[in-house]
């Protein structure tokens, strides 16, 4: 079904939830870096909150920004190629192609696509892996960079993969023995590994198979835009109901950053799979506990 | 920086947009060349070192300077959000003088001349009237300090207030008495067991310090985390002791009583580099875990097995002395016994060890002996605080004796980087003692919660636009260096001091025609040129071989009984003093850090507003459900001195016994648009306490009631 294979120079991220402090040093990094609105992020915290009953208490969080997946619904989904997977691995995304149709948002499985509600001619905001530090010699996104305890970290996408496993193997009883993001939705660029399941973690469950496959037979072969649209979206409203689902179930992520994340987006399809506006608007974000 | 697509975006469009406008109102900056500029961190006193990315005039991003030890390549989110501080429209970028009533935040801008011709003689008038030492001068903590001390030296007021008496007198007094030196360095390096006392490190963040600690731990460190508070520093220990507040000192006095009870200390080290062994064991006899069990709330087992395992690490093993623990009256003794524990392990020249003082190698401008003080000072400094050190002083102290006008009237306060308004306790009393002077002048680059109050605000460069004196960090002298000019009219502090110095007829004591100049003689005996440190970012020093195992002490030895002490009429030995407890209904005022923010400074940082959380009032879930209260409920908290009214988070995270509230927050200063109105000010809720040995305040002896609003 994939469109890609791997050509072995593709970068990834490995994100380790139990070396992450919940510092945000990595979301302000982003924030500066890639010059994100204030009101938007492309980068924010999942995390479990206070898990159990005093004094036995756990607390786990990680990062999350788009997974880069190797057959990007996304991609698929946008009409007009503003988003693109590129050689090395990075969804990248071109704003002078797109026309805010938002579709992206509703077709990724990770819900990771923002839109700058406030702006007159709103954009799409999500992780390009700082395409330009890469390409002007300081060869690591800002998040990884900066982060204190080298919760994230950057390299080939396949060296990140065998650190993943490396890890878990070699301390089985600390991490449930899953690296997320190896086969969620085909397959990313992103690895998390998380000494507990990523649901508690609030993250999604999503479909070993990418639905990239069924977003293309429409958005690319189908000649009316109406068709496109009409077709486009029942695909996109199953692959989003599967999520709400799924989300639905067990999840106790909470967000940093006026992210609207997967909790708030069960709200955006609600009995329909037609964007209407502001239905993921952040709207009071939804403040982590301190 | 972002391509061409990214490049597309109007600079109106730029994060922060009110970056942007600010720099459009501001002018275009002058240019010094686009690139990284090394430079150091001023968002906490940690000061990492950072390479400033300029552009156009511009700087859009700071890196950590993997060649600094204290960021090691990374920055914290303070760090990260550090340039939108110098480009936060609410920067005070010309001199202001008041023309309303104090307090109501009316002024208008004045000139350098005009205001610094203001400032000294309204000194010059107080100092001709009641003598120099009639005006209090105060600061907080930063590099510029060596200049603002001497010049409340030159104009002869022994009146110094610092923070110190705030956060760490405790720790310091301690170590003095024990090791001879106010902290000592740590090292991580095969550590096997580390004990926190309420040292946050995962949120109060030192950025080397969180990075080694995070791969300590990742590597198998054990941690013991003492906290009521289940914080992200207890969620990566591996164990969470949720202790009694105020009972920290009864855990480590059960330690020593299990280290020499059970012979599990180092007779080696204790035999040769200690003093007063004998007489610490007699003193802790008593204090056995059972004893302990029920004041710290933590099981005798447990701190039998603590003490066991610490023991078994030898010399692997530390107890960390924590920060701020200056918690309670009783804390001097705590970070004693905390003290006397690591000697017993003998850990000295592992992982503690002898740090350099500051300033040390460097060359400073010439200048003649200072005037002798003109009277004693009102904050009790020696002559009722006989071992607390000038350079600490008892802040909350010298703010009462202004309100009680005892030993004598202060009449004028200059304040520089500082915002007492917030960081002291009791917030009411310290508005009252600045109604008391007849004029205060404050330095600072925003029109903070003190310099809301103000006569005359002087407006500081940011620390991305201005120099420093050096800092000294092992073998390196670091630069702090403007990254880009200095906005509107802003000044370094080495300016503004020496301008100051000159009017007030000081000249001679500020010998340095410029900040460049300042540096060049403080490098001149490392035979480096400023402009080669400029470049580089730091220049060698060479480090002296210094004998780790001679302590500065009387005896020349580690002082686990203390002459000194007890020459001054204090206990000799840790011992246990009972700290108050609260009365029934209510609870235990915790405060402590965040990741996101320092002290009071950095509220009106729009980065770090928008990734923090609103801050709330932390009280168990079943406190909560016992009162009536829910989560998010908004209620009233009450102390002796104050009440504010807050949001609630109920959480598991916190002993049914206690309420925790963030720190700085509750702004005065409508100056401050986006920290003003958020959150609550813990020291409206503060009572000042005051440990009389260090002569700390102490934090977390307030106790306050909760009550739906």
């Amino acid at each position: 079904m994939s469109e890609t294979t791997s050509n072995g120079n593709e970068y990834g991220f490995l994100i380790d939830a139990s070396r992450c402090i919940d510092c945000r040093a990595c979301l302000v990094a982003c924030s500066v870096e890639n010059e994100v609105p204030m009101e938007t992020t492309r980068i924010w915290i999942q995390e479990t909150g206070v898990q159990g009953e005093f004094p036995n208490l756990a607390r786990f969080s990680a990062p999350y920004h788009c997974m880069h997946c190797d057959d990007p619904s996304c991609v698929s989904a946008c009409t007009v190629g503003a988003l693109q997977k590129s050689d090395n691995g990075i969804v990248s995304y071109d704003q002078d192609r797109c026309i805010g149709c938002r579709y992206c948002m509703y077709a990724c499985p990770f819900q990771v696509p923002n839109y700058e509600w406030k702006e007159q001619l709103p954009l799409i905001v999500k992780c390009d892996m700082c395409v330009s530090r890469l390409s002007d010699g300081r060869s690591i996104p800002a998040c990884a960079a900066t982060c204190p305890t080298d919760a994230i970290i950057f390299g080939k996408k396949s060296d990140m993969l065998v650190e993943a496993h490396r890890r878990i193997d070699q301390n089985p009883g600390k991490f449930i023995h899953h690296v997320y993001g190896e086969t969620e939705n085909g397959g990313t660029a992103t690895f998390y590994i998380s000494p507990v399941p990523f649901e508690e973690l609030g993250f999604p469950t999503a479909e070993e198979s990418s639905p990239a496959y069924f977003n293309r037979l429409v958005t690319h072969g189908t000649p009316t835009v109406a068709g496109v649209v009409a077709v486009g979206l029942s695909s996109v409203y199953l692959t989003i109901k599967h999520h709400a689902e799924a989300m639905a179930q067990g999840n106790s992520g909470a967000h940093s950053g006026n992210h609207a994340g997967p909790k708030e987006a069960e709200g955006a399809v609600q009995g329909t799979a037609v964007p209407q506006n502001d239905t993921v608007l952040p709207q009071e974000s939804e403040r982590q506990e301190v | 920086m972002a391509g061409a697509s990214l490049g597309a975006l109007a600079i109106g469009q730029m994060l922060p947009i009110k970056v942007a406008e600010a720099a459009r109102l501001a002018g275009l900056i002058d240019v010094n060349g686009n690139g990284y500029i090394p430079t150091m961190c001023e968002m906490c006193v940690w000061r990492c070192g950072v390479l400033a990315k300029v552009e156009n005039g511009r700087v859009t991003k700071l890196e950590g300077n993997p060649e600094h030890a204290h960021s090691l390549g990374n920055l914290c989110a303070r760090g990260q959000a550090g340039l939108m501080n110098t480009y936060d429209p609410d920067r005070v970028l010309t001199p202001l003088i008041r023309v309303g009533q104090r307090g109501e935040g009316k002024f208008r801008q004045a000139s350098w001349d005009e205001a610094l011709d203001l400032v000294a003689s309204s000194l010059q008038h107080i100092k001709d009237t009641y003598g120099p030492e009639a005006v209090v001068f105060s600061s907080t903590h930063n590099l510029s300090q060596v200049q603002f001390e001497n010049l409340l030296n030159a104009f002869g007021s022994p009146n110094y207030g610092t923070q110190r008496s705030l956060c760490f007198n405790a720790m310091i007094v301690a170590n003095q008495m024990t090791y001879g030196l106010e902290e000592p360095n740590r090292s991580y390096e095969g550590l096997e067991y580390l004990i926190l006392t309420g040292r946050n490190l995962m949120e109060a963040i030192s950025t080397s310090e969180t990075s080694i600690l995070s791969r300590a731990i990742d590597r198998g460190l054990k941690v013991v985390y003492l906290d009521p508070r289940f914080t992200k520093t207890a969620a990566k220990s591996t164990d969470w002791l949720p202790v009694r507040p105020g009972s920290d000192l009864a855990f480590h006095l059960a330690m020593l009583n299990v280290l020499t009870s059970e012979d599990r200390y180092d007779h080696n080290f204790v035999e040769q580099y200690t003093v007063g062994f004998e007489k610490l064991a007699e003193e802790v006899r008593p204090y056995t875990p059972e004893w302990a069990a029920p004041i710290t709330d933590i099981p005798a087992e447990t701190i039998r097995r603590i003490a066991r395992e610490f023991s078994d690490a030898a010399p692997n093993a530390l107890a960390h002395n924590g920060w701020r623990t200056s918690n309670f009256v009783n804390s001097f003794q705590t970070q004693r016994a905390i003290a006397c524990l690591n000697a017993l392990v003998g850990n000295w020249g592992i992982h503690q060890l002898p740090a350099a003082a500051e300033g040390a190698g460097l060359g400073v401008p010439p200048q003649p002996p200072y005037p002798r003080a003109s009277a004693m000072r009102m904050d009790g400094v020696p002559w009722k605080y006989p071992l607390v050190p000038f350079k600490l002083g008892v802040f909350q102290e010298l703010r009462d004796a202004i309100i009680t006008e005892q030993p004598y009237a202060a009449h004028g306060w200059f304040i520089a980087r500082q915002n007492p308004v917030q960081s002291l306790p009791d917030r009411g009393k310290t508005l009252e003692a600045m109604s008391k002077m007849d004029f205060i002048a404050v330095v600072d680059i925003f029109l903070n919660d003190t310099a809301w109050f103000a006569d005359v605000v002087l407006p500081e460069a940011s620390y991305l636009e201005r120099y420093d004196p050096l800092n000294v960090v092992g073998n390196k002298a670091f630069i702090r260096q403007p990254a880009i000019q200095p906005q509107g009219e802003a000044k370094s502090a080495l300016w503004i001091y020496k301008e100051l110095g000159q009017r007030l007829g000081l000249q001679d004591f500020f010998q340095y025609t410029d900040e460049e100049d300042y540096l060049r003689q403080q490098l001149a005996p490392l035979g480096v040129t400023l402009e080669e440190v400029r470049e580089k970012g730091y220049a060698e020093r060479p480090e002296g071989e210094e004998n780790p195992f001679n302590w500065n002490t009387p005896s020349g030895k580690v002082e686990l009984f203390s002459e000194t002490l007890d020459r001054a009429g204090f206990n000799a030995l840790p011992t246990w003093e009972e700290p108050p407890r609260p009365p029934s209904g209510k609870f235990y005022l915790l405060t402590g850090k965040v990741g996101r923010h320092t002290q009071f400074g950095t509220q009106n940082n729009q980065l770090l507003n928008k990734y923090e959380d609103e801050p709330r009032l932390w009280i168990n879930v079943n406190t909560a459900k016992a009162l009536g209260l829910a989560d998010n409920d908004l209620v009233k908290v009450t102390s002796d001195v104050g009440e504010v009214n807050i949001k609630l988070w109920a959480t598991e995270a916190i002993r049914s016994d206690c309420v925790y509230l963030t720190p700085g927050f509750g702004h005065l200063s409508k100056g401050l648009t986006t920290g003003y109105g958020v959150g609550a000010s813990d020291s409206v809720l503060h009572v000042t306490y005051t440990d009389p040995v260090s002569g700390s305040q102490a934090l977390s002896q307030t106790f306050v009631s909760v009550t739906a609003v």
